[in-house]
C-alpha cells in the first residue's frame, strides 16, 4: 500500500510539531491513543478571544497518524472554538486520501481535537 | 452464562434454532457439525464464538493439548480435500468451516489474542470499558520519542551520543521490567476471571467483579501495546 503524496508531504515536513506548556494561559491539551495499534497522539491548542491562534502536535505512530495530526493543527489555526468542533475525521480522510485501513488514524486526530477543546473549556470554566 | 445480557441470550437461542435443522434433509441435527441422519456437514454459524466452536467454556487458561487435538479432529472433518466429490453446497460449507476453524485456532492458541477476543465478546455488557487514556504513560512515551529523535540526529561518535545511548538503554531496561509486571498482572486477572466463571454466580457482586476484571484487562492490554511499540523502537534504534 502506498501513501498518498499529501501524507508523504506531511510526514516529511510535519507542520507545527512540538508542544506548549500544559498550564500556560489559554492552552488546551488533548492526549489520545489507539489501543489496537499503540499510536499515541498529543495535540494542543492556544486560544485567545475564542480563536485558536496556534496549535501544536506530537505523534508517535505511523505515517498516516502523523499526517492526520499535522493536518489537524494546520486546519485548527485561525478557527474559532465553534468552528474547530466541526472538524470531522472524514474531512481528514478526504484531504489525505487515506485508505480504509488507515481511517482509524483520522479518528484519532478528531478525538485529539475534541480532547484539546474539552481541556481548554474545562480550564476556562474553572477560572 | 451471562444471563443478564438479554440480547446475547436471545441471539444464542436463534443460533441454536438455525443450527438445529439440517440444510439438506431438514431433520433435526443433534450432532455437533454433522447431521445424524444424512451425515451431511453442517455450516458453522458465523455467530458462533470460537470458544463454543471448540467446545470450551469462556475461560482464559485453556488446555493447549486439548485445543490442538480438537483442532486436528475438526480440520480433518472439514478439510476441502475430503469434499472434492461432494456437492457444491457441501464444498462451500467445507471451505467456510475450515477458514473459520483456522482463525478460531490461531486466536485461541495465543493467550493475548485469546484475552482480546474474550474482551470483544464480553464488551457488549461492559459499556464503559474504554477508559481514560493513561496520560502519564503517553507523556513518557512522547518524551522518550524526543530523546530517540535526538539520538538519531546525533553524531554517533560523540560523547553526547554515548550519554544518550546509555540513557536510552536504562529506559529500555525499565520498560522491559514493566512489561514483565504487566504480564504477571494479566496472568492474575486471567486466574480471577476463570475463578469467577467456574463459580458461575449471578449475584450483583459477581457482576461487579466481572466488570472490574474486564476493565483492568482492557487497560493492561492497551498499555501493553503502547509500551511494546516504544520498546521495539528503542531496540531498533540503539541496537
Amino acid at each position: 500500500m502506498a501513501y498518498s503524496d499529501k501524507v508523504v508531504d506531511h510526514f516529511n515536513n510535519p507542520r507545527n510539531m512540538g508542544s506548549f506548556k500544559k498550564d500556560e494561559e489559554g492552552v488546551g491539551t488533548g492526549m489520545v491513543g489507539a489501543p489496537e495499534c499503540g499510536d499515541v497522539m498529543k495535540l494542543q491548542i492556544k486560544v485567545q478571544n475564542d480563536t485558536i491562534v496556534d496549535a501544536k502536535f506530537k505523534t508517535f505512530g505511523c505515517g498516516s497518524a502523523i499526517a492526520s495530526s499535522s493536518l489537524a493543527t494546520e486546519w485548527l489555526k485561525g478557527k474559532t472554538i465553534e468552528e474547530a468542533q466541526k472538524i470531522k475525521n472524514t474531512d481528514i480522510v478526504q484531504e489525505l486520501n487515506l485508505p480504509p485501513v488507515k481511517i482509524h488514524c483520522s479518528v484519532l486526530a478528531e478525538d485529539a481535537i475534541k480532547a484539546a477543546l474539552a481541556d481548554y473549556q474545562k480550564k476556562a470554566d474553572t477560572k | 452464562m451471562d444471563g443478564h445480557t438479554h440480547h446475547h441470550t436471545s441471539d444464542r437461542r436463534e443460533l441454536q434454532m438455525a443450527r438445529s435443522m439440517c440444510w439438506h434433509c431438514q431433520s433435526e441435527v443433534s450432532g455437533e457439525y454433522f447431521c445424524d441422519r444424512c451425515v451431511k456437514v453442517q455450516p458453522v454459524s458465523k455467530e458462533l464464538d470460537y470458544f463454543t466452536c471448540f467446545g470450551f467454556p469462556r475461560r482464559l487458561s485453556i488446555d493447549q493439548q486439548k485445543l490442538e487435538t480438537k483442532f486436528y479432529e475438526l480440520s480433518r472433518a472439514f478439510h476441502p480435500d475430503f469434499y472434492q466429490n461432494k456437492s457444491d453446497a457441501e464444498q462451500t460449507i467445507s471451505l467456510g468451516n475450515s477458514a473459520m476453524l483456522n482463525t478460531a485456532y490461531r486466536t485461541l492458541r495465543d493467550p493475548i489474542q485469546r484475552a482480546e477476543y474474550l474482551l470483544d465478546l464480553e464488551a457488549g455488557s461492559v459499556k464503559d470499558i474504554r477508559t481514560t487514556p493513561p496520560a502519564d504513560l503517553f507523556e513518557e512515551i512522547l518524551e522518550l520519542q524526543d530523546t530517540l529523535d535526538e539520538f538519531r540526529a546525533s553524531d554517533r561518535t560523540s560523547d553526547a551520543a554515548a550519554a544518550l545511548r546509555s540513557q536510552l538503554q536504562s529506559e529500555r531496561t525499565a520498560l522491559e521490567g514493566r512489561q514483565r509486571d504487566m504480564e504477571t498482572q494479566l496472568q492474575q486477572l486471567f486466574g480471577r476471571w476463570d475463578g469467577l466463571q467456574d463459580r458461575g454466580e449471578a449475584t450483583d457482586q459477581a457482576r461487579a467483579e466481572r466488570d472490574r476484571i474486564l476493565k483492568d484487562m482492557r487497560d493492561i492490554l492497551s498499555n501493553r501495546t503502547y509500551v511494546k511499540n516504544i520498546v521495539n523502537d528503542l531496540v531498533a534504534t540503539i541496537a
